[in-house]
């Protein structure tokens, strides 16, 4: 199916997910430069917003792409329930948009944190995580803002309705503060909207999505991905 | 027959029987000057009052500021907003003369440095006292935020006269406003804009508005008539814009964790500034405007400001006019 893979300006990781999805059957991934606005959503079944820094991450990281037109279209694509995913910038981006809750801050140590990290799925299923639940998973963080923060009338709904699918963890799958690179509260990766098919997340499953690349992890989300989009 | 609203000391405002959010205001002849003291009758003074009024309001409107002014009626009378008057009046003085020189003990005509702004309180029975800001705000008769913006649109409206006066060899000596709010909210400037409220000298410092009558030094309606024929000669085209910056702060909210300023925090420490409790990093933006800021840009930025300029869910913003 037809999966728009959004550029910004600033936007880097496009050819990752761009190859990252390519490996996957049935997916048929193409590249749409912002600046294309709604037009270059039309024939989407579902999008990717991948990692950067749209707009070199001014005024606060994902902000100015949060206000581009093409942001429209993927609020539609959304509320018509396909899926949309945003890894680490994109993830910021669908934050400032309002289309998922909280707010990316800067990591608590303010240092750009680039490395590997432990995640544990959640128990409860998602369009994402299908046959994931519960699995401890290895992927890349690479960001400078990833401190995810929302105060507690979003948290409270967010974790009564099983919307936080990733939350750092260590090698045995314990959620503890060690484990945690930036100071998210709750140790969260990544949450869903209400529906479920919108997904935020910091950590990048298109880099790990081949065992060449140190795990493929990431490519059972992106699969899960291109299924829903199905 | 229309329902008298208001009736000051030279000015009756009417309810417009056709629109209940405009009013009529009539000029009337009054002339007062000392705190009511000294008053008299001059015939014709009205006219002029209206025709000035209308002519610097209208200039004003046309350079983007907001004021009540709507049209010109017949009659010494003119349609305008209907408004709530801020019991402030605001004085912006360029040179020292009036109250300012017996306060302060400075001769009159001595240049100030800059524009300077000062409030009374419009309370007859006090006989309209000066008043401090802190004074304004706590006493709740105009908020703090308001009182910016008034005080701002005040330098932009010296800066428009001034120029428009300094065309004709006029100059600006100083002026008083009232502001009033709009139902729908907007702050204006009110009531009116002549010889009778502002201070205005030709080049060889002779007064050209009420001070005539103040000082008894001449014939009122002479020199208001001098006044409107001189300034309706001006090429208010030729004024250029003044450029206007707003401030729009961001902070980072109370209990939300801010990592710079933490370690920023460290930085100093390291440095040997000991004496930091905490630190917190904002952002300010200065944005230079087009034109004069009015009610509606402040609502407009209020919307940019939560759209784009803070993310309120970690941020607070704040917009300063100075």
């Amino acid at each position: 199916m037809s999966i728009a893979v959004i550029r910004f300006p600033g936007t880097n990781n496009e050819n990752d997910v761009l190859r990252a999805l390519g490996q996957i059957p049935g997916a048929n991934p193409y590249l749409v430069a912002s600046r294309k606005g709604l037009a270059g959503l039309k024939d989407a079944d579902g999008v990717v917003i991948p990692g950067g820094f749209s707009y070199g991450d001014y005024l606060r990281a994902g902000a100015v792409a949060s206000v581009e037109v093409i942001v429209e279209g993927i609020r539609d694509l959304a509320e018509d329930g396909k899926p949309v995913l945003g890894i680490c910038n994109g993830f910021q981006i669908l934050a400032e948009m309002g289309l998922l809750p909280g707010a990316l801050l800067p990591n608590q140590s303010a240092k750009f944190i680039c490395k590997w990290v432990y995640l544990k799925v959640s128990e409860e299923t998602s369009l994402f995580t299908e046959n994931m639940e519960n699995a401890i998973i290895r992927l890349p963080i690479a960001h400078a803002e990833g401190n995810y923060f929302c105060p507690d009338d979003y948290l409270i709904p967010l974790k009564e309705e099983g919307r936080i699918p990733f939350r750092y963890c260590d090698s045995h799958g314990e959620i503890t503060g060690e484990s945690n690179p930036n100071g998210s509260i709750e140790n969260i990766a990544g949450v869903t909207n209400q529906k479920g098919n919108v997904l935020g997340m910091m950590p990048h499953p298109e880099r790990a999505s081949r065992q060449i690349l140190g795990s493929s992890d990431g490519l059972l989300i992106l699969e899960n991905f291109v299924r829903a989009t199905q | 027959m229309m329902d008298l609203i208001h009736e000051g000391k030279v000015k009756r405002v009417y309810q417009d029987p056709e629109a209940s959010e405009r009013v009529i205001i009539e000029f009337t002849d009054s002339v007062t000057a000392g705190d009511g003291k000294k008053r008299e009758e001059i015939e014709g003074k009205g006219e002029l009052a209206c025709r000035m009024t209308e002519y610097l309001l209208g200039y004003l409107e046309g350079k983007g500021i907001d004021t009540h002014f709507v049209r010109t009626l017949d009659g010494p009378k003119i349609l305008a907003r209907k408004v709530n008057i801020y019991p402030v009046e605001i004085v912006c003085r360029n040179l020292a003369a009036g109250s300012f020189c017996q306060r302060y003990g400075i001769e009159k005509g001595e240049v100030l440095e800059k524009p300077l702004i000062e409030f009374f309180f419009k309370d007859d029975n006090l006989h309209d006292p000066l008043i401090t800001e802190d004074a304004i705000t706590t006493l709740g008769l105009v908020s703090d935020e308001n009182l910016q913006f008034m005080r701002s649109v005040t330098l932009s409206a010296n800066y428009y006269l001034k120029e428009l006066l300094k065309q004709q060899g006029l100059t600006l000596v100083d002026f008083k406003l009232e502001f009033g709010c709009t139902d729908q909210g907007h702050i204006v400037i009110a009531d009116e804009l002549s010889g009778d409220t502002m201070r205005v000298w030709d080049n060889k410092s002779t007064s050209l508005d009420k001070d005539v009558f103040r000082e008894d030094k001449g014939d009122l309606i002479e020199v208001y008539t001098k006044l409107i024929d001189t300034l309706t000669q001006a090429k208010p085209e030729e004024v250029g814009n003044r450029k206007e910056m707003i401030q729009v702060i961001v902070k980072p909210k109370a209990g939300i964790k801010n990592p710079p300023g933490e370690v920023t925090k460290k930085a100093l420490m390291r440095l040997g500034f000991g004496e930091a409790e905490d630190v917190r990093v904002g952002k300010i933006f200065n944005i230079l405007l087009r034109k004069p800021v009015t009610s509606e840009i402040l609502n407009q930025l209020n919307i940019m400001n939560i759209k784009l300029l803070s993310n309120p869910i970690s941020e607070k913003h704040e917009v300063s006019l100075d």
